[in-house]
C-alpha cells in the first residue's frame, strides 16, 4: 500500500463533483429567491452541499474554499436549527451566490493547473457579521445560542477515555453521510491520519483503495478500524471528525484480545456491550439504549454478518444516488466511429459479391441479416442520443444572469423558462452558452425599460422574459423574447449609416428585419452609455459569429412598444447529418439535405451568361445564380458533360438562394461529419468529409463558404 | 523498478529499429524512410479528390474509419504521373501526429543500414537543393544506393520555399 496520501488521482473527481454540487446549489437558491425564506429542504441541501465541498476540499488541501464553504455551512447550520425569521432573505441568496462563485472561481483556476489563490477573507468576514446580526437578533429576543457544529452535538454521547500508560485498544466505527462519494478514499484518508497514531490498525473492508464498490459497502455499514495506540480517545476522534464526509464517529474501548480477532470474530461484534459493562456500566446502556433503537446509519449495522453484509450492499441502492455517469467525449467519438466502421462492415458482408452466387439457398442468412441490420441501427441511434444533452443546465445559468444584471440595474424582471428539455448535440450546447447569455444581458440591459418607462408605457411594473426551446424539422429553435420597448428602426438605421456600416438606401428601401439585422454588424451598438453588461458594440456580431460557427443562424424581429425576439435556429448536432451524396467532375460530395429546395433538370436554353462571365439561371421565371461545382473547384473529368445530363441543386441559404450543377445524385443518407485531416488546409466551401457506406470519402459542403467564396472569386 | 523495465524494453524496441528501413521505388530511384515512422502499408484505395489543395495531394482515403490524405511520391518529387497499378501501394507514415499516406510505385525491403554507409548528400549540383531538402541522406548498401528521406520535410508545406527555389531554378535556367 502507498505510503503517501496521493491525491493526484482525484483532483478530477473532486473537481467534478464539486461543480455538480455547485450547480444544484445554484439551482436551489436561484428557485427560491423570490420566496420570502428557504424552506426547510433547501436549507437542509445547502448546508449538505457547503458541508460536502468543504470536506473535499479538505482533503485536496485547498484552504481558502474550506474556510469559505465552512462559513456559509454555519450560517445554514444555524438557520437550520433555530429557524430564526428575521433573516434578510435577498442579502442571504447573495451571499449564497456569491460564495457560489468565488469557489467556481477557484475551481477553474485548480483546473488550469494554477493555485486557487483568491482571496476570501473579505467574503469570510461579511458572512460572519452576517450571521452574528442574525444571532444577535435572537439573543434580543431571548432564546439560546444553539451549538456552533453538529458533530459535536452528534459525540456527545460518548465516554471520554480512560487514562492509560499502556497501549489501548479502540474498536471505532465511521459513518458517511448518505450521498457521500468516494467513500474508501475517504476512509483511506482516514487510515492515512491515524497511522501516525497507531501502533497497530486494522480495517474492513480492506480492499478500500483497489475497490471502488468498496465505497459502497463503507456508506451502507459504515467503516470499522482496530486500532491499538498510545493516543486517548479524544485525539483519535478529533483526528477522525476532520475527515471530510464523516457523519458519525463512534468509538469503542476494545480489548487485545478483540484486536487479534480483527474483523473475523463476529460473535465478539454481536456482543459489545459486555466487554463496555466490565469498562464503565453507565456508558453500556446508553450503547445499548442506542443500540436498540434502531436509526439507519446508526451503528447497528455493523451487527451484520459477513454473509449479509454483501446483500445489504446489493440490495440498498440508494435512490439519492443519481443513475448517471460521467465519460469521456474522446471515448463517445471512439465509440461513434466504431459503429461508423461497423455499420460499413456490415454492408460489406450483407453485399459481399460472393452472395451473389446464382441459385444459392439465403434465406437463413436473410433472416440473420435482418436482424444485425436492426441492432446495428438501434446501436447507431443510442449511440447518437447518448450524446444528446438537455438545455436545461444552460437555461438555468440564464436564470442566474436574469437576477444579477436585473438587480444591479434595479430592474425588476421574470424569467420565464420554456422546454428545457429539449436535447441538443453537447458540442453544440458548448457553443450557445455564451451567445444566450449575451441576448440575455441585451435583453435585460437595453430590452426591458427601467421602472419609470415600464410605467409610463402602461406596462406591469415586472418585466418579462421568455427563454424558449423547441425542436422543429431538424432544428433546435432558441428564442428569447422580452416584453421591452422593442427595436427602434430608425435609430438602428440612422447609426448605421453613421458608422458606415451600410451603404446610401433609404430606410423605406430596407425591410424591418433587414434593419434589425444592423445590430449584428461588428462595430454596431446603439446604447449610447457604454455599461458593465452590454454596450461595448461588440455583443451581436459575436453572438452571430459564434452561432455561425456551428451552422445557426440568428433571425430578430420586434414590435415597436411591445418587445423584441430573438430566434437562434441551430442544427441538433453536428456529428450527424442528413446529407445527399452527389457526383461532380472527379469529386464526391455531400450537402445537408435540409438546405436543398429542389432538384431540377436543365438545358442549356435556361441559362442566362453575363458579358462579365457570371452565369444565370432561369427557372420558373425566377433567375438564380448558377454554379457549375466541377467547374469551380477545377475537378472537372475528362469526358466533357453537358449541362443537360447534370442535375441542379436549388439551394437556400439565408433567405438565399443558389444553383449547383453537379453531374450525378447518388444516395441520401445519415453522415457522420468528420474534420478534414488538417494536414491539408482550410478550402472554402468545404466544412468536412465523411466516409459513405460503401467506405469511400465524400467531402461535405458548406453552403454559407461556398456563395461567399463566389463572391470572393467575382 | 516497473518503470525501469519499461523503459529498458524501448530502448530494446529503438534499438532493434535503428538503423532500418523501409525501401521503395519512386521513378528510376529507391528511397528509404526510417522505420519507426512507418505505420503499415495498403494496397492502392480509391482517393477522393479534395480541391484547391497542392497537386502533389491527391486526396483523402478511408483507412478503416479514420480519413487521412494521400501525398503522390512521384508529384511530390516533380515526376510526370503514372497509371495506379495493383503493385502500387500506399505507405501509411506517421510523422509527430500527423497521419499521412505516400503513394508509391512499388514497395521493395526493409534494409538496415549502418550510419557509417549513411552519406550526405553531394551538393555540388546546387540546381536541385530545393528537391534535396528532405533527402537528408544518401544510404549504400553494396553497391546499391538508398536516398533517405526525412518525413517531416516531406509532408510539411512548402509551398513559399519551393516557389522561391523554383523560380531561382528559372532564372539560372535561363542564365544557361
Amino acid at each position: 500500500m502507498a505510503e503517501d496520501f496521493n491525491v493526484e488521482g482525484m483532483l478530477d473527481i473532486f473537481l467534478f463533483e464539486s461543480e455538480q454540487l455547485l450547480d444544484n446549489l445554484q439551482d436551489i437558491v436561484l428557485e427560491m429567491k423570490d420566496e420570502s425564506r428557504f424552506d426547510d429542504d433547501s436549507i437542509n441541501e445547502i448546508f449538505r452541499v457547503m458541508h460536502t465541498i468543504k470536506g473535499s476540499s479538505g482533503i485536496m488541501m485547498y484552504e481558502d474554499i474550506t474556510t469559505v464553504s465552512h462559513k456559509l455551512e454555519d450560517v445554514f447550520y444555524y438557520l437550520r436549527d433555530t429557524y430564526p425569521d428575521n433573516v434578510p432573505h435577498v442579502k442571504l441568496v447573495e451571499y449564497v451566490l456569491e460564495v457560489a462563485d468565488y469557489i467556481s472561481g477557484e475551481l477553474e483556476k485548480i483546473k488550469e493547473g494554477g493555485e486557487p489563490d483568491g482571496d476570501s477573507s473579505k467574503l469570510v468576514a461579511e458572512i460572519d457579521s452576517f450571521l452574528t446580526q442574525i444571532k444577535t437578533g435572537i439573543i434580543d429576543s431571548g432564546e439560546d445560542l444553539p451549538p456552533e457544529n453538529e458533530h459535536q452535538e452528534a459525540t456527545q454521547f460518548y465516554i471520554p477515555a480512560a487514562p492509560g500508560e499502556a497501549s489501548k485498544y479502540f474498536r471505532i466505527t465511521l459513518h458517511f453521510f448518505n450521498d457521500t462519494q468516494m467513500c474508501n478514499i475517504r476512509a483511506y484518508q482516514a487510515v492515512y491520519e491515524l497511522k501516525e497514531y497507531a501502533e497497530d490498525l486494522i480495517f474492513s473492508p480492506e480492499d478500500i483503495i483497489s475497490n471502488e464498490d468498496s465505497g459502497e459497502v463503507i456508506l451502507q455499514e459504515g467503516f470499522r478500524i482496530l486500532l491499538m495506540t498510545k493516543s486517548d480517545r479524544a485525539e483519535i476522534k478529533s483526528i477522525l471528525e476532520k475527515c471530510s464526509g464523516v457523519e458519525l464517529v463512534d468509538i469503542k474501548e476494545s480489548t487485545a484480545q478483540e484486536m487479534m480477532l480483527g474483523f473475523s470474530d463476529d460473535v465478539i461484534m454481536e456482543q459489545p456491550s459486555p466487554i463496555v459493562i466490565a469498562l464503565d456500566d453507565e456508558e453500556a446502556k446508553k450503547a445499548k439504549e442506542k443500540a436498540e433503537a434502531v436509526t439507519p446509519g446508526d451503528y447497528v449495522v455493523v451487527k451484520q454478518d459477513v454473509g449479509k453484509k454483501k446483500q445489504i450492499a446489493k440490495h440498498t441502492k440508494g435512490p439519492s444516488k443519481a443513475a448517471f455517469m460521467s465519460v469521456s467525449v474522446e471515448k463517445m467519438d471512439q465509440l461513434m466511429d466504431l459503429i461508423g466502421e461497423m455499420v460499413i462492415a456490415e454492408a460489406a458482408v450483407l453485399e459481399n459479391p460472393d452472395l451473389k452466387v446464382p441459385g444459392l439457398e439465403l434465406s437463413n442468412f436473410q433472416k440473420a441479416a435482418g436482424q444485425l441490420a436492426k441492432i446495428t441501427s438501434d446501436l447507431q441511434d443510442v449511440t447518437m442520443s447518448m450524446r444528446m444533452v438537455s438545455l436545461q443546465a444552460t437555461f438555468q445559468k440564464m436564470n442566474r444572469i436574469v437576477f444579477d444584471v436585473s438587480r444591479k440595474l434595479d430592474k425588476d424582471i421574470e424569467l420565464e423558462v420554456i422546454g428545457e428539455n429539449t436535447e441538443v448535440d453537447k458540442n453544440i450546447i458548448e457553443h450557445i452558452s455564451d451567445p444566450l447569455m449575451h441576448l440575455i444581458r441585451n435583453s435585460v440591459d437595453h430590452g426591458i425599460e427601467d421602472k419609470e418607462g415600464r410605467k409610463a408605457a402602461g406596462k406591469p411594473k415586472k418585466g418579462k422574459i421568455t427563454l424558449e426551446a423547441k425542436n422543429e424539422g431538424g432544428k433546435v429553435y432558441i428564442i428569447v423574447r422580452d416584453d421591452g420597448a422593442g427595436l427602434d428602426k430608425e435609430k438602428i438605421y440612422s447609426k448605421a449609416r453613421q458608422k458606415g456600416l451600410i451603404d446610401s438606401r433609404s430606410i423605406n428601401e430596407y425591410s424591418a428585419k433587414e434593419i434589425y439585422q444592423f445590430i449584428t454588424y461588428p462595430g454596431f451598438s446603439t446604447n449610447e452609455t457604454v455599461t458593465e453588461y452590454s454596450g461595448r458594440g461588440v455583443g451581436m456580431d459575436v453572438v452571430v459569429k459564434n452561432i455561425q460557427n456551428i451552422n445557426g443562424t440568428l433571425e430578430i424581429d420586434s414590435v415597436p412598444g411591445q418587445g423584441s425576439e430573438m430566434t437562434l435556429k441551430i442544427p441538433l448536432t453536428l456529428a450527424i447529418i442528413n446529407g445527399i451524396v452527389m457526383e461532380a467532375g472527379t469529386g464526391l460530395f455531400v450537402i445537408e439535405t435540409s438546405l436543398v429546395k429542389e432538384f431540377v433538370r436543365v438545358n442549356e436554353d435556361m441559362l442566362v451568361h453575363e458579358p462579365n462571365g457570371e452565369k444565370y439561371i432561369m427557372i420558373r421565371g425566377e433567375c438564380y445564380p448558377f454554379m457549375n461545382l466541377a467547374k469551380r473547384y477545377n475537378m472537372m473529368s475528362t469526358e466533357s458533360e453537358t449541362i443537360e445530363d447534370g442535375v441542379v441543386i436549388v439551394m437556400d441559404y439565408d433567405g438565399k438562394n443558389i444553383c449547383v450543377l453537379v453531374d450525378k445524385l447518388v444516395a441520401q443518407q445519415e453522415i457522420v461529419v468528420k474534420p478534414i485531416p488538417n494536414y491539408i488546409k482550410r478550402v472554402r466551401g468545404l466544412s468536412g468529409c465523411t466516409q459513405l457506406g460503401d467506405g469511400s470519402v465524400a467531402l461535405i459542403l458548406d453552403l454559407p463558404g461556398l456563395m461567399l467564396g463566389e463572391e470572393k472569386v467575382k | 523498478m516497473a518503470e525501469g523495465q519499461i523503459l529498458f524494453s524501448e530502448d530494446n524496441l529503438e534499438e532493434g529499429q535503428k538503423g532500418k528501413y523501409m525501401t521503395f521505388k519512386t521513378g528510376n530511384e529507391y528511397f528509404g524512410i526510417a522505420i519507426n515512422y512507418v505505420c503499415e502499408i495498403i494496397g492502392i484505395q480509391p482517393i477522393t479528390a479534395v480541391p484547391e489543395v497542392e497537386s502533389y495531394i491527391k486526396g483523402l482515403i478511408n483507412l478503416r474509419g479514420k480519413i487521412i490524405p494521400v501525398i503522390d511520391m512521384r508529384a511530390r518529387f516533380n515526376i510526370e504521373p503514372l497509371e495506379y497499378t495493383d503493385r502500387t501501394c500506399i505507405i501509411v507514415i506517421d510523422v509527430k501526429g500527423t497521419t499521412v499516406g505516400l503513394i508509391i510505385e512499388k514497395i521493395a525491403e526493409v534494409v538496415t543500414i549502418d550510419d557509417e554507409d549513411i552519406i550526405p548528400p553531394p551538393s555540388l549540383t546546387h540546381r536541385n537543393t530545393s528537391n534535396n531538402k528532405y533527402v537528408y541522406g544518401i544510404g549504400k548498401i553494396g553497391d546499391q544506393v538508398k536516398m533517405l528521406l526525412d518525413p517531416e520535410k516531406l509532408i510539411k508545406d512548402e509551398d513559399m520555399s519551393i516557389m522561391g527555389s523554383l523560380a531561382d531554378d528559372d532564372a539560372d535556367a535561363n542564365e544557361e
